[in-house]
């Protein structure tokens, strides 16, 4: 008798551990969510690459256990093997890196050929500081409103970095936020591209970029690390490693580190910043009002960057000679999102000219998003850290 | 307007500015790039042989 009696005890503490006895609606419904992201990633392909250990996060992230019993295996459990490995997110180690990476696959050429699309990549930043306003308005305060903005930016790592800094408890709200919202770039951009411009203005061809020298691509990243560096020192962080990767690339002699830095190195770091990213969503901190709040505001920081992007090329226009005229389907590249931002203005651009090849000239824009949005960081980091 | 939401402005106005201005010195180091270092053609190896010969 006592020792079914000692039997049924275990067995009802072993019911104790398990997840269907401590789950609770929060969990089910981040598990479900989890389970949308990977069928995106897989059916619809938006951002795979992101989107699949994220969602696999999620799942593991949510996965009920007795949290009372310190089993440290919870992503928030000091000492546990996700703790350990969601210190890259925490302490910002995980963004440089993947900006080296970056750096290392990005080619600016693009830009050197064409310099004034630089101006698309600032212009597209007010999305950025719209988004912070608008937090602002909706009762965060300054240094959440300031990691909250920066969703503006499309920029993931960045994104990631700068909530790191200023507010650490929205980490898991922001980066999920702003990588939905950068998968989500092939919904959410293509209808106020089509509303703000006429036919004429998509169907406009712009003039074959010049030919870049050698030594001007070697010349970049050094001039712009020693730029970057004086004028902004606090997205040194992330702009340093951005030009160190590109001076890997285009240097000719330092190969094996460039492939290093945009294959094995940045898939390693992806997946790492990726499946904590997802577990760090557990239901239990991350299911608040104020997580709604932050994808509201993350959907229209997206909306404004993309209208002032093709608003300041307009508007740009009107300033530059007949032949030197930019089609303001670019406008939107602007917001980083590096390439399918680029791959947006370069669909919707064949749609009214089928021989208008858009990409090489958008992917200027997109690669200045990058150093924009990085620089708004800084200038956040400096003003509210 | 709250205190808060003037310095939020205040914050967006400059750093908006800066973004600008460090994007047009950004865009003048390019043409600096371009004007120092120029793309020059790289001449065919025949031709090169043919030069020396010449000298």
């Amino acid at each position: 008798m006592n020792t079914l009696l000692s039997l049924a005890d275990n067995l009802q503490t072993f019911w104790g551990y398990t997840g269907f006895y401590n789950v609770e609606s929060g969990h089910i419904i981040m598990i479900l969510i989890g389970l949308v992201f990977i069928y995106l990633a897989i059916t619809k392909e938006y951002e795979p690459l992101l989107l699949i250990p994220i969602g696999f996060g999620m799942l593991i992230g949510n996965i009920p256990f007795n949290e009372a019993a310190g089993l440290q295996i919870g992503i928030y459990e000091e000492g546990s093997v996700f703790n350990i490995l969601y210190q890259g997110v925490v302490q910002g180690w995980y963004p440089p890196l993947i900006f080296l990476g970056i750096g290392a696959m990005t080619d600016f050429s693009a830009l050197i050929a064409n310099p004034k699309l630089i101006l698309i990549g600032a212009a597209c930043q007010f999305g950025i500081f719209g988004a912070y306003i608008i937090a602002i308005e909706w009762g965060f305060a300054p240094n959440e409103a300031g990691a909250i903005g920066i969703i503006g930016g499309a920029d993931g790592p960045t994104a990631i970095f700068l909530t790191s800094k200023l507010a650490p408890h929205l980490l898991g709200a922001v980066a999920i936020s702003a990588y939905s919202y950068m998968a989500l770039v092939p919904v959410i951009q293509p209808p106020f591209m089509r509303l703000l411009t006429t036919p004429k203005e998509r169907a406009m061809k712009m003039k074959t970029p010049r030919v870049v020298s050698q030594t001007e691509k070697v010349m970049f990243p050094i001039m712009g690390l020693l730029l970057t560096a004086f004028l902004v020192p606090s997205g040194l962080p992330l702009l340093g490693m951005l030009f160190f990767g590109n001076l890997l690339k285009e240097s000719g002699v330092t190969r094996r580190l460039a492939e290093t830095a945009r294959g094995p190195l940045i898939d390693t770091i992806t997946i790492l910043l990726g499946l904590t990213v997802g577990a760090s969503t557990q239901a239990t901190t991350f299911l608040r009002i104020e997580s709604l709040k932050v994808f509201l505001i993350g959907a229209l920081s997206f909306v404004i960057a993309t209208v002032t992007g093709i608003l300041f090329v307009k508007a740009f226009n009107l300033i530059l000679p007949k032949d030197k005229k930019i089609n303001p389907l670019i406008g939107n590249a602007g917001v980083s999102a590096v390439p399918d931002a680029a791959r947006i203005s370069q669909t919707v651009g064949l749609e009214y000219n089928p021989s208008n090849y858009l990409l090489m000239h958008a992917m200027g824009p997109n690669v200045a998003g990058v150093i924009g949005s990085a620089v708004a960081a800084g200038i956040l980091l400096g003003f509210l850290y | 307007m709250t205190l808060t939401i003037q310095t939020a402005l205040f914050i967006a106005l400059v750093g908006i500015l800066g973004i600008f201005i460090f994007m047009f010195i950004f865009y003048l180091l390019i043409k600096g790039l371009d004007k120092w270092f120029p793309y020059e053609e790289e001449k065919p190896e025949q031709d090169l042989i043919l030069d020396e010969v010449e000298d």
